[in-house]
C-alpha cells in the first residue's frame, strides 16, 4: 500500500513540475518569438522592449503560453499558445489587481445583451454595429473559432472590451486600460485611458472632465504629473491636478490604489431614475477622503450638497413624473407599435433620461457646469415640455391626461408652465418663494 | 601606280554627284583607318569613338559608293551618251585597251572592289563587335537605356557585357537580338515604349543558361556571413549592425540545404502569379526527383481558373530580380555611402538629413543636384553654422555623394523614381521571399510554406548596437536576453551540423 501511495506521488510530482517546467520560460523558446516579432511586428517588439515587462524579463510566453486543453490555444512555430492575455493570466503575477477587476462594476460591463443600449443596437442596428460599436467597450462574449489561426472568431477578436467575457471564465481585459505591448502604469493614469469611452451624447465624463476645473489644471500641467512615479500618491507625488484615476481609483495617503472602479461612487446615474449604491455611505466618505487630499472639509461637503441637488431635482422634478406617465402607457398598451423603440414616445423617454438627464447628473459630479445646464437640464426642460407631454397627450387618454393635468397644475414644480405670467413668475424669483420651492432638494437623502 | 588610281578617280567622277560619292567614300576610308590607327596605338580611349569609327563612317563609305554609280547613270541618262562613248571620254585608250586578263580598268575595278569587300567585311565585323559592347547598349539610345546604364556602371556586374546575359551565343540569338533591337529603334522613334520599362524582361535568354557558366549551383555551399550596417536618425547616426549568415547551400548534405535549394538538380518549383509582376503568388508546387509533389494553394489569390500564362519554373531571376541593374531605396543608399566613408558620419543628424535631401523631390537631374545641395547647406547653415567652415569639405563630399546616388537611380525622363523597381533579394516590406513565403500559402491540410526566421539565416545582431552582439553572453541588461539565448544557440547549432 504504502508503495502504491509512494509511486502515486511520484507521478503527481512530475506531473505537477512538469507543468511547473512548461509554464517557466524556455529561454530558447522565448528567444525565437522575438527573433521574428522583432522583424515582422517591430511595433510590439519594441512597445514591449521598453516596458517594465522587459526588465524584470517577462516574456512573450510568461504571458501567452497556453495548457494543453485551453479553448484558445493553438501551436504556434513549435510553442503552444493563446493569442488572448485575460485578467486571470495576468493576475497569475498581479492577483491583487486581478480580483478587484473581477469584483468591479467594469467586469460585469460585458453583461449587456438584456440592457436597453444592447436591444436598441441589436434591432435598430445590427450585429457590425454591436461588435464594431457596443461590445468595442464593454467587451464581447469570446468566440472559438476551431478554422482561424488563433482560434478566435474575427466576430470577437481583436476586443479589448473592459468587460469581456473570457473562454476561461475570467471576466475584462486589462488592455482595455493598460494598452498592449507597454502596459504602462502611466498610460492608465492619464485621462485618455477612460476617454476611449466614457465620452459622447449619454456619459460625457470625458468632455465634462475638460471643461471642468479638474482638467483645466491636468491640461496645464499635464508635464508636472509625475505620472511615470511607482508611488503616485495624490497630495504627495503631484499636487497640480487630479485625472479620472486620481479620483476613482489611485492612492490617497489613507486610501491604497484599487483596480475597483466603483468604490468610490455612492450614485448610479445610469437608470432613468438614480439610485444609491450598495454601501454608498461608505463609499461617499471614500470619494471625500481623495477631496480632501486638496480641499478643507468644508469645501467638499458644499460640493456633495449641490452635486446631490441637481441628481435630486433631475429625479423629483422630471425623471419619477415621466417614468410614471411612461408607466401608464405601457400598462394600458397605448402604443401603436408592440415593439419598443418603435414609437415615437420610445425615443423622447429614452433621450430624457439616458442621454439629457445622465448628461446634467454626470456634470454636477464632475463640475462641468455648461454640462449640468445646457447641455444637460435646459435640454430636459425642452424635452419634457415640449416633446415628451405633447407626445403623451396624443393618445388622448383619460388617465394619462388627469396624471399630466395633475402635474402641472399641483406640482409647484410644474405650476409655473400652464397658470403664472412672466412677471408673476420673475417676481417670485426675486422675493425668493421660487427658491424655496426647491429648497426641500438640498438636504434630501 | 598612284597615278593610275588617281586617273581612276577622276574617271569615275563624272559629275558632281559621283564627286561628292568619291570624296564620301575615300575621306571615310581614310577617316576610318585614322581612328582604328590612334585606338590600336592607344592615343584614342574615348569608348564613344566607336559610334564614329564602326557606325558612321562605314554608313558614309556606303553611302559614298552608292553614289558614284548613281551618278554614272544619271550622267549617262541626261547626255544620251552610250557606255562606251563614256568610258572614252573619261578614261585613257590605254586603260580601256583589251589584253588577255582584261583591260586594266576592268582590273582596276576589280581590285578597287576586293578592297571594299574587304574593308567592309571587316568593318562590319567591328560593328557587330562595337554593337556587342556594353557601351553601345548603354549610350546608342541614351535616354531610354540611361538608367539601366547608369546602375550597370556600378553593379556587381559591370564588367559582363550587356549582351552576356541579353543576347546569348549563336547565330538564332544574333538574329533575335537585331531584330528585337529594330523594333526597339522604331518603338524610339514613335514613341511607343513605356516608361519606366516594365519589367521582368521576357527577352532574356534563360537565366540558369546565362547565370550558371559562372555561378554554378555546386558552388553553392556553406554559409554566407552578411553584415548590415544602418545608421540611425539621431544626432550622432548611432550605427546599428545586423549581421546575418546566410545558409545558401542548395543540397541536402548534412541536412543544409539552404536558399539554393530552391534550383538544386533535384528540386523543381513551379508557380504561378497573378500578373505578371510575380508578386502575387497563386500556387506554387514542389516536385522532388523522387516524383513526389507538393501544391500550396494562396487562401487569398487561388482561383480554380488559374490563367497559365503566368506559370513559370523557379530560376534564378525569380529571387535575383535585380543582380545587375539594382536600384536602391533612400535609407539603404545613405547607409551604404556612410559606411563606405564617402558620407562623413561625425556631421550631426547626416543620415536624416541626406535620406531626406534625396527624397524630398522626383525632378530633373539639374534641378535635383541643386536641391539636394541646398538642403544640406541651408540645414547646416540653420543649425550648425560653424560647421560650414569647419567641415566644408566634408559637406561638399557628402552633397557629392548624394548627387551621385540620385543620378544613379532617379532617372526622371523614364519615370524611374524610387521604388519603381523592386528588389526580390531577401524580403523587405514583405516582399521578396515572403512572396511565397507567408502564411497564406498552404498545403491541403492548411500548413504554410515555411518562414521560420532562422530557416534561410542565422542571426547575429539585429538592429544591434555591436555586429556580434547575441554571440556575446546576454545579460538582463539586454532585457530581450532570451533571444540572445536562442539566436546563438540555433548559430552554433546549425554551425556544428
Amino acid at each position: 500500500m504504502k508503495k502504491i501511495i509512494l509511486i502515486i506521488s511520484i507521478f503527481l510530482f512530475v506531473g505537477i513540475w512538469g507543468e511547473l517546467l512548461a509554464a517557466n520560460n524556455d529561454a530558447k523558446v522565448a528567444g525565437k518569438c522575438m527573433t521574428c516579432h522583432k522583424e515582422k511586428s517591430p511595433g510590439i517588439y519594441k512597445q514591449w522592449q521598453a516596458s517594465k515587462h522587459a526588465k524584470h524579463n517577462v516574456t512573450c510566453l510568461s504571458c501567452h503560453a497556453a495548457k494543453r486543453g485551453e479553448k484558445d490555444a493553438f501551436e504556434h512555430e513549435g510553442a503552444l499558445i493563446a493569442t488572448l492575455v485575460t485578467p486571470k493570466d495576468c493576475g497569475s503575477c498581479h492577483k491583487k489587481e486581478a480580483d478587484e477587476v473581477n469584483n468591479s462594476y467594469h467586469a460585469t460591463a460585458g453583461k449587456i445583451l438584456q440592457s436597453q443600449d444592447a436591444y436598441l443596437a441589436y434591432i435598430g442596428g445590427g450585429t457590425p454595429a454591436v461588435i464594431a460599436g457596443c461590445e468595442s467597450c464593454h467587451g464581447s462574449v469570446m468566440k472559438i473559432d476551431e478554422k482561424s489561426p488563433n482560434k478566435l472568431s474575427s466576430k470577437t477578436w481583436p476586443n479589448s472590451g473592459i468587460g469581456r467575457i473570457n473562454p476561461d471564465g475570467s471576466l475584462g481585459s486589462c488592455t482595455a486600460c493598460h494598452t498592449r505591448h507597454a502596459f504602462s502604469k502611466e498610460q492608465a493614469r492619464k485621462p485618455e485611458a477612460c476617454s476611449k469611452c466614457h465620452l459622447g451624447p449619454d456619459h460625457p465624463q470625458k468632455e465634462i472632465f475638460e471643461a471642468s476645473k479638474h482638467g483645466n489644471a491636468y491640461y496645464t500641467h499635464t508635464d508636472d504629473m509625475n505620472i511615470k512615479s511607482d508611488s503616485w500618491v495624490v497630495g504627495v507625488d503631484y499636487f497640480e491636478a487630479p485625472t479620472c484615476a486620481t479620483c476613482h481609483m489611485s492612492a490617497t495617503a489613507k486610501q491604497k490604489i484599487t483596480h475597483d472602479v466603483g468604490k468610490r461612487i455612492s450614485w448610479t446615474l445610469r437608470p432613468p431614475i438614480s439610485k444609491h449604491k450598495d454601501n454608498y455611505v461608505q463609499k461617499r466618505k471614500n470619494m471625500k477622503d481623495v477631496c480632501a487630499a486638496c480641499h478643507t472639509e468644508r469645501f467638499v461637503e458644499g460640493h456633495f450638497v449641490q452635486f446631490d441637488a441637481v441628481v435630486n431635482l433631475y429625479d423629483e422634478k422630471f425623471a419619477k413624473p415621466a417614468t410614471a406617465i411612461m408607466k401608464i402607457i405601457d400598462d394600458k398598451k397605448l402604443k401603436r407599435n408592440k415593439a419598443d423603440f418603435a414609437n415615437d414616445i420610445d425615443w423622447i423617454y429614452w433621450e430624457l433620461w439616458h442621454h439629457e438627464g445622465r448628461r446634467a447628473r454626470h456634470g454636477a459630479a464632475m463640475m462641468g457646469p455648461d454640462y449640468t445646464w445646457w447641455h444637460g437640464i435646459y435640454d430636459v426642460i425642452h424635452n419634457f415640455y415640449f416633446e415628451f407631454i405633447p407626445a403623451a397627450k396624443e393618445f388622448n387618454d383619460k388617465d394619462v391626461n388627469a396624471a399630466i393635468d395633475k402635474l402641472l397644475k399641483k406640482d409647484p414644480m410644474h405650476k409655473w408652465f400652464l397658470t403664472k405670467s412672466t412677471a408673476e413668475l420673475k417676481e417670485s424669483i426675486k422675493n425668493g418663494e421660487m427658491a424655496k420651492i426647491y429648497s426641500k432638494l438640498f438636504y434630501k437623502k | 601606280m598612284k597615278k593610275k588610281y588617281l586617273n581612276f578617280i577622276r574617271g569615275v567622277s563624272i559629275n558632281k554627284i559621283g564627286m561628292a560619292g568619291m570624296v564620301l567614300t575615300t575621306s571615310s576610308f581614310i577617316a576610318m583607318v585614322f581612328f582604328e590607327l590612334l585606338r590600336i596605338v592607344g592615343i584614342l580611349t574615348n569608348a564613344y569613338i566607336g559610334l564614329i569609327t564602326y557606325l558612321l563612317l562605314p554608313l558614309l563609305f556606303v553611302v559614298g559608293l552608292i553614289l558614284i554609280p548613281f551618278g554614272w547613270f544619271k550622267y549617262k541618262r541626261e547626255s544620251g551618251k552610250t557606255t562606251k562613248e563614256l568610258l572614252e571620254k573619261q578614261f585613257t585608250k590605254d586603260e580601256l585597251e583589251n589584253t588577255k586578263i582584261g583591260a586594266k580598268l576592268t582590273r582596276t575595278v576589280l581590285i578597287l572592289t576586293m578592297i571594299n569587300v574587304l574593308f567592309l567585311s571587316l568593318a562590319s565585323m567591328r560593328m557587330l563587335n562595337f554593337m556587342d559592347e556594353p557601351v553601345f547598349c548603354g549610350t546608342a539610345c541614351h535616354s531610354v537605356m540611361g538608367p539601366e546604364w547608369a546602375t550597370y556602371q556600378v553593379s556587381p556586374h559591370s564588367r559582363v557585357a550587356c549582351v552576356s546575359c541579353h543576347v546569348g551565343e549563336g547565330v538564332g540569338a544574333l538574329i533575335d537580338s537585331k531584330l528585337n533591337g529594330t523594333w526597339q529603334m522604331i518603338s524610339i522613334t514613335f514613341d511607343l515604349l513605356e516608361r519606366p520599362i516594365p519589367t521582368p524582361v521576357h527577352q532574356l535568354r534563360p537565366a540558369r543558361e546565362t547565370c550558371e557558366k559562372c555561378h554554378w549551383p555546386e558552388k553553392f555551399y556553406g554559409s554566407k556571413i552578411k553584415s548590415i550596417v544602418h545608421y540611425d536618425v539621431d544626432e550622432k547616426s548611432t550605427p546599428k549592425h545586423t549581421t546575418l549568415v546566410l545558409k545558401i547551400d542548395s543540397g541536402e548534405e548534412a541536412g543544409k540545404a539552404g536558399i539554393h535549394w530552391h534550383i538544386d538538380n533535384k528540386n523543381q518549383i513551379r508557380y504561378a502569379s497573378k500578373d505578371d509582376k510575380r508578386e502575387e503568388i497563386m500556387w506554387v508546387e514542389v516536385m522532388q526527383d523522387n516524383g513526389k509533389t507538393k501544391l500550396f494553394k494562396s487562401k487569398k489569390y487561388y482561383t480554380s481558373e488559374n490563367n497559365s500564362d503566368s506559370e513559370r519554373i523557379m530560376d534564378c531571376v525569380d529571387c535575383h530580380n535585380r543582380a545587375t541593374h539594382i536600384y536602391e531605396n533612400p535609407n539603404e543608399a545613405v547607409d551604404k555611402r556612410i559606411s563606405k566613408g564617402l558620407i562623413d558620419n561625425s556631421l550631426p543628424f547626416i543620415k536624416r538629413e541626406a535620406v531626406a535631401a534625396i527624397t524630398s523631390s522626383f525632378t530633373t537631374k539639374e534641378i535635383a543636384n541643386q536641391i539636394i545641395q541646398n538642403h544640406l547647406v541651408g540645414f547646416y547653415r540653420e543649425n550648425y553654422p560653424n560647421l560650414l567652415g569647419t567641415k566644408s569639405k566634408s559637406i561638399d563630399k557628402a552633397i557629392n555623394t548624394l548627387q551621385n546616388v540620385y543620378n544613379t537611380n532617379i532617372h526622371y525622363g523614364m519615370n524611374v523614381d524610387w521604388g519603381v523597381y523592386p528588389n526580390y533579394l531577401g524580403h523587405k516590406n514583405g516582399g521578396g521571399c515572403f512572396r511565397c513565403h507567408n502564411n497564406d500559402l498552404v498545403d491541403e491540410v492548411g500548413k504554410p510554406i515555411k518562414n521560420d526566421c532562422t530557416m534561410c539565416h542565422s542571426i547575429l545582431a539585429n538592429d544591434s548596437p555591436q555586429p556580434f552582439m547575441y554571440l556575446q553572453n546576454a545579460t538582463n541588461a539586454n532585457r530581450d536576453s532570451a533571444m540572445h539565448i536562442y539566436l546563438k544557440s540555433e548559430f552554433l547549432n546549425y554551425s556544428i551540423k
